[in-house]
């Protein structure tokens, strides 16, 4: 038969188009592209101002003489004193052992702690579960710093010590030190993200899968390793690659173990010494180091994962999950191994509650003294509640642009035929994999470049190019669940209104939005609260809006705990513990919110 | 209301060809039916007219205006959903007076119109309920409602029975009937279900692969069949395969196994003897007594009998050749007895076998 003359391409397309269509679209792929790809593919051009074969110098690249000492023992008089350091390759395989170390341990103590959560059943469970939420909480550099009283090096003997030597009368003192430390913090930290991934992935997984294997004869940790990892190991691919992420680009620990042989220290200093003026032609390329190393994790994986995958973590439960109860070893494993395990984790959050409400932590063992006028400093202290006041307004402002991109994004992508649609999808899940140091310097570089003396300029004043660094830092866990949303609801709802006479904006705006309050109300909060606790663009970029102990700096929450714990004064550190109890309870709040007032099922991950 | 013209219309998914070539029109105030199995294309068409596809290639038209490119807003039709995507956050009212709201209708008559057609489909007060709140059967009355109130150019039905019960489905269809005809609405009815067709339309267009098998009326269809697909999926036919041994003028004997069978030659595609041939047969036309016209006789055992209500369901077996044939409900003549059973000629259909395109289901 003859072919008709046919319809094409760009007929198809202007069916689907209209103005608002098209603003829909435009409007994200400028964002996306204004606020996130050219400030990050900027850091190409950055990395040409320096002679990239210095990286290959000795503090850079040090791969056959490793300074440091890893383990040492030292024995004094009827003691003996563990000092456990590390060893020192140079900033940058430093920063990537220690995230492979970070996540392959994260991943033990996740896997365990998951599995055991959802797969047996025993008495005090629910206890379990609520203290495995704990370290999801997160207080910026308060956390490393109370992991640092109880394993690191301190001027007293540190709480650790204290309880092996002076409670238990072993004679052993013990000292978690440099990278060893940071890795150490880092793990305690990121743990919670893999047990997350990987309990809904068990949950997701059809138990009749595992039955049909154990009736072929497979059992115990055969099974577990032949048909139930293999089956989670999408979720667990997930988990890790967001571990090694926060990992690389994490600040806290290194600043408070005072461990500067790390990418990411080195990038923060450069925002440290802009003040001052110092010059530093190698951050660019640092930054583009940091950049690459990212997304080679996110490449690597990619078979295992879809970039989508990450952002969001469904608690899940289709089906009816496996749930057995284990005999008396296993019963003492739990008691014995995971539930020390978790309580260990926790003991950041705990310490950052304890010290929040005493008096001091100078060279004792454990805080000491109770009182409530830490968070009384809060409003007094110059500068702190300054720091409130911003982040609240970033974290709003940015709120807004995610939940407007978020929804154009995902009507977009769901609701038009036009192809090359779902790049946009993948573009506003992309920032999970971009280091916020990287975004940082990123915004920095390219903002002084094009947009010098204007409002995107931070040096000029750093509030805007923070709120639009959070609003892509922070996108795509609400583009997730709204996306999801839009593919909840069945498009014959959409059809129906159209076809009644609706605009694409009209069905918008009476359909899809109203059903989708809820998704959207969770969206909000979620991000809102990652925005509060946001670290990296915030102890960066925050820092050029003048010093965070003046009254009308433009440094958000987490600078100030920053600049509280760094530059200590009286009860500083006291006052930074109390800021980290403030956001806690947001998250906590945001938490209950969600899943009890909401009935959402997207679990918080701390980030 | 009005006509509507769909000219060599061609919708693809990918290598999927879900209407191919379709030429069909549509009278005023017509219920017009698209018949056919499960994927044949049914809602792709009906999704065409509303607009929410493009097609490949072709032209829509209603009345004399092309709509081909025109938005799903723009075309004035109203679509119920095999689903019936009520808005789950709208109540009632809400839903119907949405079309209206959006034609910018006062008040007062929105109230007026959405009281109406609630009293209309039978569900006078249901006002400021919400669809969760309403039953199977309700919601469907809602969704029609809906579609009724903004008197549509055409109105779209998509399976709308398919989820109901079996005497809810009764209950609806008469009802959509008598709405249609009321209203006088240009109808367009999609739906698989061959009883639902016949009854309902005033004509069918039987479908397969994207393709028109036949349009006519429920009449036509059911005893002009033009091929074998529209004769074997009509009704519960016996589908035999056998060997053309001569032709007169239009009837033609064929060799099934060992029984010779005589027929009308049905179809476009020539025949000649030596060629192959596909005979359908519907139960119902069986008789006990030899009737005035020129018939066969099939004389066999009975192989299986089964009791239905209305009718003996029985399956006779001469020749090697197994045969449907429904019989008085009380005659329920014993397993391995003999039977003899006439069929007139002209009720036996014989196509040329190269027209067979696939039988999409034989006769038991
Ligand atoms: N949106 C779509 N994308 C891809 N294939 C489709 C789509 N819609 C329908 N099809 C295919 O087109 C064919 C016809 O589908 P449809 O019109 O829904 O059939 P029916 O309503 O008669 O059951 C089927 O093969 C179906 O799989
Ligand atoms: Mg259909």
């Amino acid at each position: 038969m003859a072919r008709h003359e046919g319809l094409g391409r760009l007929t198809r397309l202007r069916y689907e188009l209209d103005a608002f269509t098209l603003i829909e679209i435009i409007f994200p792929v400028f964002m996306l592209t204004l606020f996130l790809l050219l400030p990050v593919l900027s850091t190409f051009e950055a990395a040409t101002k320096y002679r990239l074969s210095n990286l290959l110098g000795e503090s850079y690249w040090n791969p056959w003489n490793p300074t440091g000492q890893g383990v040492r023992l030292i024995k004094g008089a009827g003691y003996t004193r563990i000092v456990v350091e590390g060893w020192n390759y140079g900033v940058i395989l430093n920063s990537v052992i220690n995230a492979a170390v970070v996540t392959l341990a994260a991943s033990i103590l996740g896997i365990i702690v998951a599995f055991v959560l959802a797969r047996y059943e025993f008495p005090a469970k629910t206890l379990l579960r609520v203290m495995a939420i704990v370290p999801l909480l997160v207080t910026p550099f308060v956390n490393a710093y109370v992991i640092k009283k109880i394993f690191g090096p301190t001027f007293g003997t540190n709480t650790l010590s204290w309880f092996l030597h002076d409670i238990l009368h072993l004679p052993i003192y013990i000292e978690v030190r440099n990278l060893a430390g940071v890795t150490l913090t880092q793990i305690i930290t990121f743990y919670p993200i893999i047990y997350l991934n990987m309990f809904s992935a068990l949950l997701n997984i059809d138990p009749n899968l595992e039955e049909q294997a154990e009736n072929l004869g497979a059992r115990g940790f055969k099974l577990f390793r032949t048909v139930t990892l293999p089956l989670a190991l999408p979720g667990l691919a997930a988990g890790a690659a967001l571990v090694f992420i926060f990992s690389l680009e994490d600040v806290g620990a290194p600043i408070i173990f005072g461990f500067r042989d790390i990418l990411s220290y080195r990038i923060f200093a450069y925002f440290i010494g802009l003040s001052a003026g110092s010059k530093s032609p190698e951050v660019g390329a640092l930054a583009l180091v940091m950049l690459l190393i990212a997304l080679t994790v996110f490449v690597g994986i990619r078979q295992y994962v879809s970039l989508r995958q990450y952002a969001m973590i469904s608690k899940g439960g289709r089906w009816k999950p496996r749930i057995t109860k284990p005999g008396w070893k296993g019963l003492l494993a739990i008691y014995l191994v995971v539930f020390p395990i978790v309580l260990f984790t926790m003991l950041p959050q705990l310490g950052v509650i304890t010290l929040s409400l005493s008096e001091r932590w100078g060279t004792s063992p454990l805080p000491q003294g109770f009182t409530l006028s830490n968070f009384a400093g809060i409003i007094h202290r110059s500068g702190v509640f300054r720091g409130i006041e911003n982040s609240f307004t970033y974290s709003t402002l940015a709120v807004s642009i995610i939940i407007l991109v978020s929804i154009s994004v995902s009507y977009v992508v769901s609701r038009l035929r036009i192809p090359g649609m779902t790049a946009l999808d993948t573009l506003a899940t992309m920032p999970i994999a971009i280091p916020g140091l990287v975004v940082a310097y990123g915004y920095f570089f390219f903002f002084r470049g094009i947009a010098r003396g204007t409002i995107l300029d931070p040096l000029r004043d750093p509030a805007i190019p923070i709120i639009l660094a959070y609003s892509m830092r922070r996108l795509p866990f609400a583009a997730r669940s709204i996306f999801a949303g839009f593919s909840q609801v069945h498009e014959a709802l959409d059809e129906a209104a159209m076809n009644l006479g609706a605009t694409r904006r009209k069905v918008l705006s009476s359909i899809l939005l109203p059903m989708l309050l809820l998704n959207i109300a969770s969206g909000t909060l979620l991000s809102f609260v990652y925005c509060m606790g946001e670290t990296s663009v915030s102890v960066t970029l925050g820092g050029l809006g003048g010093d965070v102990g003046t009254p009308n700096h433009r440094g958000p929450i987490t600078m100030v705990i920053y600049d509280l714990i760094s530059n200590p004064r009286a009860n500083s550190i006291q006052l930074a513990a109390a800021l980290g109890v403030i956001l806690m309870s947001l998250q906590i709040t945001a938490i209950v919110l969600i899943t009890l007032v909401f009935k959402q099922s997207y679990a918080f991950i701390g980030v | 209301m009005v006509k509507l013209r769909l000219d060599n219309v061609t919708k693809r998914f990918g290598r999927t060809v879900a209407v191919s070539g379709m030429s069909v029109e549509v009278e005023h105030g017509e219920l017009f039916t698209f018949l056919g199995p499960s994927g044949c294309g049914k809602s792709t068409t009906l999704r065409l007219i509303a607009g929410f596809e493009l097609p490949d290639e072709g032209k829509i038209f209603f009345d004399d205006e092309d709509v081909t490119l025109k938005k799903p807003y723009e075309r004035g039709t109203a679509m119920v959903f095999q689903n019936y995507a009520l808005w789950p956050h709208m109540t009632v009212y809400d839903n119907i007076a949405y079309g209206l709201k959006l034609r910018k209708l006062p008040k007062n008559e929105i109230k007026r119109k959405v009281k109406e057609a609630l009293e209309m489909v039978k569900l006078p007060g249901y006002e400021d309920r919400y669809p969760t709140q309403l039953s199977g059967g309700e919601q469907q009355r809602v969704a029609l409602a809906r579609a009724l109130v903004v008197e549509p150019k055409i109105l779209l039905l998509d399976e709308p029975l398919s989820n109901l019960d079996a005497k809810l489905r009764l209950e609806m269809r008469e009802e959509i009937r008598r709405l249609q005809r009321e209203l006088g609405v240009t109808t367009i009815y999609v739906t698989h279900d061959q009883e639902e067709a016949m009854s309902i339309s005033d004509r069918i267009a039987v479908m397969n692969k994207g393709r028109l098998m036949q349009v006519g009326t429920p009449h036509e269809i059911y005893y002009k069949p033009r091929n074998i697909f529209v004769a074997s999926f009509i009704g519960r036919s016996t589908v035999l395969q056998g060997r053309v041994l001569r032709i007169e003028e239009d009837v033609a004997e064929v060799l099934v196994g060992n029984l010779r069978l005589r027929g009308i030659v049905m179809g476009d595609e020539a025949m000649r003897p030596g060629g192959e041939a596909m005979i359908v047969i519907r139960p119902e036309f069986f008789e006990k007594e030899a009737p005035r016209e020129p018939y066969n006789t099939i004389k066999g055992r009975v192989a299986l009998s089964m009791f239905m209500g209305v009718f003996n369901q029985v399956r006779i077996e001469d020749g090697g050749v197994g045969l449907t044939a429904y019989l008085e409900p009380e005659d329920t003549p014993p397993l391995g007895s003999e039977l003899t059973l006439y069929i007139p000629i002209n009720k036996v259909y014989v196509y040329a076998a190269s027209q067979a395109l696939l039988p999409y289901k034989t006769g038991m």
